[in-house]
């Protein structure tokens, strides 16, 4: 539970005709985790070479190609469909070829004539682009080539310009540029260019057309819209096609893709000529099922047995977990997923974070909208870590629902009995009395202490589990300290100051007189003195392990401090209701009750506006302070105590698969 | 008699506006504490938060990493939040 799931180390040996049936049973049971075998001279490895993939795998990854550039035409991917049923493994083998050879030819012809219509429309613009200059001269286009005794010149200008006689010329003034189309007689033609040179010609090409320019760029267009409407209907086709045959290429996409991770295994294996070996981690609960299974695939004729694990191994992290706290598996791997040797905080997380969270948002009304937000999202948000996150922001919000009533707060009214809870109402009505502020910093520090107090625990119990030797009782002895210094601090505040919900030590005799100490402290009393050997003696703990570490010793107090924001964001979203509710009820809404006029009943509609509007933001703003603020608390004040993270990711060989059986 | 009544009415004005007044500046205290707090956590987020922005970018898992990095700065605030409600409310 607060560590996760054992691994044991397998080695698998069998002679090659054994690897087959060997790596299709490991596939099936989707628990073997392999070890890549690299070659790297270890001992006892000399002669291994990396394996050779079984037959099969060209061809299975030739169809895996065809199937997914088919899915790729169709723009189908896995994630967005629900299976409607699962196709039988055999039977899809059986029809793949053929079926694939027929949706292909279906829908080569379909795109390759849509490619081709494309390009149609394509060159039909480029040609509609030529002519367009021409339009605003009625001239047929066939009467600008063909001569042998005259040049025709087409072209922008910048600035305008005569051609002298005997020439012929149009010019189609522009806003920046000038169009001319200039017939000159071969023998003036290079003095012609040289004037229009000097007038900024660039040449524009001469289109081989006939006809009335404007007539041709309307057949050109009708051109380019009987293509468009051909691709259209090209397009119903292929979505036709798509909608029959979605499941059936998802489903082969799936079977081949298991053959193709099948036969390339191997790969990943050490062989010999005649035999290879698999090493990997299977769960330990599970080590005689796979081992069953593999000895029956092979007919007994394969080694099995379990390797002793080595401290310095790369264990594969397995989450173990009660259900309810699964969800909080995601922030988990947000942060990094615990090392094997190490303690899974996910159960705590699972706990504490809810808590948090309603501590900061606790407001019935924001908790329902929350909670019917997150039922809604469902339809929407897929995926393993989308349903973990809803969950997570569910029970989230149940808690903020509970603390709600326990507040006395409904969408930062109050709910018409006083608070169960410290109040935070910052208004003194409805018979409560205004915001118990002491009280709450004083709360939300105690929560500090003891969540902190419980990180370096587990920081010890992490060091024990994980180092050796002398290392081993210095950081146990380090974390020790930091524990020292803390409740040390603490001991001395006690002394000095009575506060309410802390223990009182200011009681206790005086041993020394110190005139002249702030806050009116006589002197220093036995737990001072208790307080004050705890801390030295936490400091030679921490500077034992690390001297660096000493200069982070103001982080006791920044780091208790900082669970104050469990009641300051919570406050702060108390205010924001208040003054939402403030600004449409008490100034828009009720004053135009009392009258009710035209203008009155568009300002009563503002205040709605304003009601709804302000909660919105609100609950938003709820969702990041609530949820961001807890979740820092964990990997900034709790995590850093004792966690590290950076565990290697079981990924077991197998599919698990949702559209095809076996 | 008439002097003595003005005497003790200025008095007691007196001491109403040095209360006002203290209010007032609690209320100035509880504000720059919020403010320029806000404005540091502001300041010391903008750098964290745009090299989150393009770590994330070139590599997502970093998320995680980057999120907690650019929150680090939010307790200055926070202690400005602290302060200004004990000064308000305490």
């Amino acid at each position: 539970m607060f560590t996760p799931e054992k691994m044991s180390r397998l080695l698998i040996v069998a002679s090659k005709d054994q690897m087959a049936p060997i790596t299709g049973t490991l596939y099936r049971t989707r628990l073997f985790h392999i070890e890549d075998f690299v070659v790297d001279g270890r001992e006892g490895y000399d002669g291994f070479a990396i394996g050779r993939p079984l037959e099969g795998a060209s061809e299975a990854s030739g169809d895996l190609v065809k199937v997914r550039a088919l899915s790729n035409v169709f723009s189908i991917s896995a994630e967005n469909v629900e299976p409607a049923g699962r196709h039988r493994q055999s039977d899809l083998k059986k029809v793949i070829e053929r079926e694939l050879a027929t949706i292909g030819n279906e829908t080569e012809g379909l795109t390759a004539r849509r490619s081709k219509l494309e390009a149609s429309i394509k060159e039909s613009e480029q040609r509609i682009a030529e002519i367009a200059p021409f339009a605003q001269i009625p001239v047929d286009l066939s009467f600008y080539s063909g001569y042998e005794r005259f040049s025709v010149i087409a072209g922008y200008l910048t600035k305008n310009v005569t051609i002298p006689e005997p020439a012929e010329f149009r010019i189609v003034k522009g806003k920046t540029s000038h169009f001319i189309v200039a017939v000159v007689p071969n023998e003036n033609r290079s003095e012609a260019e040289r004037q229009l040179g000097e007038a900024g010609f660039t040449a524009a090409p001469i289109p081989a057309e006939s006809g009335m320019p404007q007539a041709r760029i309307d057949d050109y267009q009708t051109k380019i819209a009987q293509a468009r409407a051909e691709i259209d209907s090209i397009n119903l086709n292929i979505d036709a096609i798509r909608q029959k045959h979605t499941d059936f290429l998802l489903a082969c996409e799936e079977v081949l893709k298991a053959d193709v991770e099948q036969a390339e295994a191997p790969l990943r294996f050490a062989t010999t000529d005649q035999t290879f070996v698999a090493e990997g981690w299977v769960p330990a609960s599970s080590v005689a099922d796979v081992t069953a299974a593999v000895m029956k695939a092979s007919g007994n004729k394969a080694f099995v047995t379990e390797l002793p694990v080595d401290a310095h191994d790369v264990v594969p992290v397995e989450y173990n977990n009660p259900s309810f706290a699964k969800p909080s598996q995601f922030f988990m791997d947000i942060y990094s997923r615990p090392k094997y040797t190490e303690i899974d905080p996910t159960l705590m997380l699972s706990i504490v974070f809810p808590i948090f969270f309603g501590l900061i948002l606790g407001d019935v009304g924001y908790g329902l909208i929350l909670l019917a937000l997150c039922f809604a999202l469902r339809k929407y948000i897929k995926g393993e870590d989308g349903e973990y996150f809803l969950k997570i922001i569910r029970n989230a919000s149940i808690v903020s629902i509970i603390f709600g009533l326990l507040n006395s707060e409904f969408l930062g009214f109050p709910m018409g009995y006083s608070p169960l809870s410290f109040s935070r109402h910052l208004r003194a009505e409805g018979g409560g009395h205004g915001p118990l502020i002491p009280e709450l910093l004083i709360l939300t520090i105690w929560i500090g202490v003891l969540h902190i107090t419980l990180g370096r625990v587990l920081g010890m119990i992490n060091h024990a589990r994980q180092d050796h030797g002398e290392h081993k009782i210095k950081a146990i002895l380090a974390n020790f300290g930091w524990l020292a210094v803390m409740w040390g601090v603490l001991l001395l505040i006690w002394s000095a100051v009575a506060m309410p919900l802390m223990p009182d030590l200011t009681g206790f005799p005086v041993l020394v007189t110190v005139p002249g100490l702030p806050m009116d402290i006589p002197g220093i009393n036995v737990t001072m003195i208790l307080g004050g050997i705890m801390i030295l003696a936490g400091i030679v703990f921490i500077a034992r392990d690390s001297i660096l570490e000493v200069i982070e010793l103001p982080t006791i107090i920044s780091h208790v401090l900082s669970y104050a924001r469990l009641m300051a964001v919570g406050l702060s979203s108390v205010a924001i209701a208040m003054v939402v509710n403030f600004i449409s009820i008490d100034m828009l809404i009720e004053p135009q009750l009392e009258q009710i006029s035209i203008v009155g009943i568009v300002v009563i509609l503002a205040g709605v506006v304003v009601f709804i509007l302000g909660h919105a933001l609100n609950t938003a703003l709820g969702i990041l302070g609530g949820g961001l603020h807890s979740i820092r608390l964990h990997y900034v004040e709790f995590f850093t105590k004792f966690y590290k993270g950076g565990g290697l990711k079981y990924n077991p060989f197998g599919l698990k698969r949702r559209f095809t059986e076996e | 008699m008439a002097v003595e009544v003005v005497g003790t009415d200025i008095a007691a004005q007196t001491v109403e506006i040095a209360v006002k007044s203290q209010l007032g500046m609690k209320a100035l205290g509880a504000g720059l504490a919020v403010g320029l707090t806000g404005i540091g956590a502001g300041v010391a987020e903008m750098g964290i938060g745009s090299a989150a922005v393009g770590a994330t970018a070139e590599n997502k898992d970093l998320f995680g990493l980057v999120l907690i990095l650019t929150v680090i700065p939010e307790t200055i605030v926070i202690f400005g939040l602290v302060v200004a409600l004990v000064l308000w409310f305490v």
